[in-house]
């Protein structure tokens, strides 16, 4: 018999993190092994609530735990936030195809993250700092609404910001709407992207936030010199099965969740109302 | 594939014998409908055998409206479900490629799939709504069977054997003998009537090569002018009586110490089908989901299976409570394309 692809792993609750207003991270133990690769999701069970898509946030090296930075948006979300240490949780997975990080080998790897975008890019960074030395050089984009907004500041401002003294690496850093405390540019993300001194043409751009983003952010890509196929998104829709049965997820004809979750733009631009 | 003879009082007293040892679904006819029954004395109706398709869509045995999924179905009985039509053995195609032969497997389907015997049945009065000829298929299986039923006439059937299942359905009974030229010539004059049939009651209407031309036909414009679309009140029908249609959600209804999990059908006409947490659907309007059941059928299907999802059955005509006639606005959508 095989396993019943429905059946989610139990997992403990070991931590729930507030990093915005409206985004938690919560750490959990999985009571089997779960492993993923970065790009790669797993469908996250609130026990009698529901069951929603997500992409891990930590490092698909740490094999001791697993977190998911999630947004408040929904019912499922809703259960999230309000999950405890202690609680039990399912997942199951991981599902879809990882970020082909052999092709990023000695390129230029731009990533760039918005509000709880950043999320899986931060998952898809740590597995890049592992094999740090294939790639060129990594410039880290990130943006949020505000600096209450951002997620993983003590991260992005301070200790991955440290690692910039000895690897190529550089961080661009920006909010929409900046405070008095606030000591970086103000702008939407894509004005990270003015004045790039990358070598477009051995360059990957990978891309995570809400659709708005993406699309402004692709645009402007393709304004300065990166090609459809260099562009990597993270597309989003509503999931249930997580296995290519349901349909739900179809974005014409391929499914976010075997096809995707991560596209190559020059993949789904022809195809209807992408940016939903 | 080996084509038998058997009278048709024989062919009814060995349907009896075998009802008693195993369950049989078969047509019977209520309201003027046909519905699967289970096979038993208790039934004071006769099987209607070779009419047309059944209403209720083949899936309902195989992948119920509801079902519990997280605890798996355990094992279950064998069982025989009779008179099915060519149109939903087709579908079944599709189910089979949905549910079992890719890398991920439903576990309820594949244990009642292996218990399935399935016998199938010529169609000889089709439904004004049939239009199997349209999408390249006839009112008579060709394969995706166990044993296929064909009346010759008033006195007996014709029994095609598609399978060692279907053979031990048949056993040693000796009141089957194998079939004359004669009797096979006789069948394909019925064949070849039905079809002329489903032909002649379909030829107002034109969709061929509707894969190619509905390909990019993503665009709200593209529909907004077909104006039957507005008549779609998003009841569903279409889906749920399809024997294609797969949709499904996931409700979970367990607790910490056991998680439970129920697939429920869906449909992508309906406006919450798409919509996502936030509150926003990348198919916001009625054109866009009454196209993508168009494009799913005729065209992501081929890309994903290899097979369209349309089996000409007509449940979607029949069943429509806007009176939408699918084949008409495909018609109309194709000839611009």
């Amino acid at each position: 018999m095989d396993k019943n692809i429905y059946k989610p792993i139990r997992c403990m609750v070991k931590d729930v993190i507030t990093e915005s207003p409206t985004i938690k991270t919560v750490v959990l133990k999985p009571e089997e092994e779960f492993s993923f690769l970065a790009g790669q999701f797993a469908s996250f069970t609130v026990p009698g609530v529901g069951e929603a898509p997500f992409t891990p946030s930590s490092s698909p090296y740490d094999k001791e735990k697993i977190e998911f930075t999630v947004m408040r948006t929904g019912r499922v979300t809703d259960a999230i936030h309000n999950l405890k240490k202690g609680d039990i949780v399912g997942i199951r997975g991981p599902y879809g195809k990882p970020y082909p990080l052999n092709y990023y080998n000695n390129k230029e790897v731009l990533l760039v993250g918005g509000g709880v975008g950043l999320a899986p890019i931060r998952a898809l960074f740590l597995a890049l700092l592992e094999t740090i030395n294939n790639y060129k050089r990594i410039v880290f984009c990130c943006g949020a609404r505000t600096p209450d907004d951002y997620i993983y500041k003590g991260l992005i401002l301070d200790r991955w910001h440290q690692l910039c003294e000895k690897h190529p690496l550089s961080f661009r850093i920006t909010v929409d709407k900046k405070d008095e405390n606030w000591k970086y540019s103000e702008g939407v993300v894509t004005k990270t992207l003015d004045g790039l001194d990358i070598d477009i043409k051995n360059s990957v751009a990978v891309v995570c936030g809400p659709p708005i983003m993406m699309k402004f952010t692709t645009l402007k890509l393709l304004e300065i010199g990166y090609q459809d196929s260099q562009i990597y998104l993270s597309m989003e829709r509503k999931m249930y099965c997580a296995v290519g049965q349901c349909r739900h997820c179809l974005i014409g004809d391929l499914f976010v969740c075997k096809d995707g979750p991560v596209f190559t733009y020059d993949k789904i631009k022809d195809k209807p109302n992408i940016w939903a | 594939m080996e084509t038998l003879y058997i009278a048709r009082n024989n062919w009814d007293s060995f349907i009896k014998g075998k009802a008693e040892n195993i369950a049989i679904f078969a047509p019977f006819e209520y309201e003027g409908g046909l519905f699967y029954s289970r096979v038993s004395p208790d039934i004071k109706k006769d099987i209607i055998y070779n009419r047309a398709r059944t209403v209720e869509p083949l899936k309902l045995f195989l992948a119920p409206f509801k079902e519990k999924v997280v605890p798996e179905l355990q094992d279950i009985p064998e069982f025989v479900i009779m008179g099915v039509s060519a149109c939903d053995i087709n579908g079944l195609k599709i189910l089979d490629s949905v549910f079992m032969e890719g890398d991920y497997k439903d576990p309820n389907y594949i244990t009642r799939r292996g218990k399935t015997t399935i016998i199938g049945f010529d169609c000889m009065s089709p439904y004004p709504s049939c239009f199997c000829e349209l999408v390249g298929t006839h009112p008579y299986p060709m394969d995706g069977f166990d044993l296929n039923i064909s009346q010759i006439d008033e006195d007996g059937f014709l029994v095609d054997i598609n399978s060692q299942k279907g053979r031990f359905f048949i056993g040693n009974d000796q009141k089957f003998f194998h079939a004359s030229k004669e009797q096979i010539s006789k069948r394909e004059q019925n064949r070849h009537n039905t079809t002329e049939k489903i032909k002649e009651q379909n030829r107002d209407f034109d969709i061929e090569h509707a894969t190619e031309k509905l390909k990019g036909a993503y665009h709200t414009e593209l529909w907004k002018h077909l104006k039957d679309i507005e008549n779609c009140v998003q009841c569903g029908s279409c889906t749920n009586n399809c024997p294609s249609c797969v949709c499904f959600l996931l409700e979970d209804t367990g607790t910490q110490e056991e998680i439970r999990k129920v697939k429920v059908w869906d449909s992508c006409l309906f406006p919450g089908y798409a919509r996502m947490a936030a509150g926003v659907s990348p198919r916001p309007t009625l054109y866009d989901r009454y196209a993508n059941r168009l494009l799913c059928k005729y065209w992501y299907l081929v890309e994903n299976y290899g097979k369209i999802g349309c089996t000409g059955c007509g449940r979607c005509i029949a069943g429509c409570a806007g009176k939408i006639d699918k084949r008409k606005v495909l018609t109309e959508a194709l000839r611009e394309r």
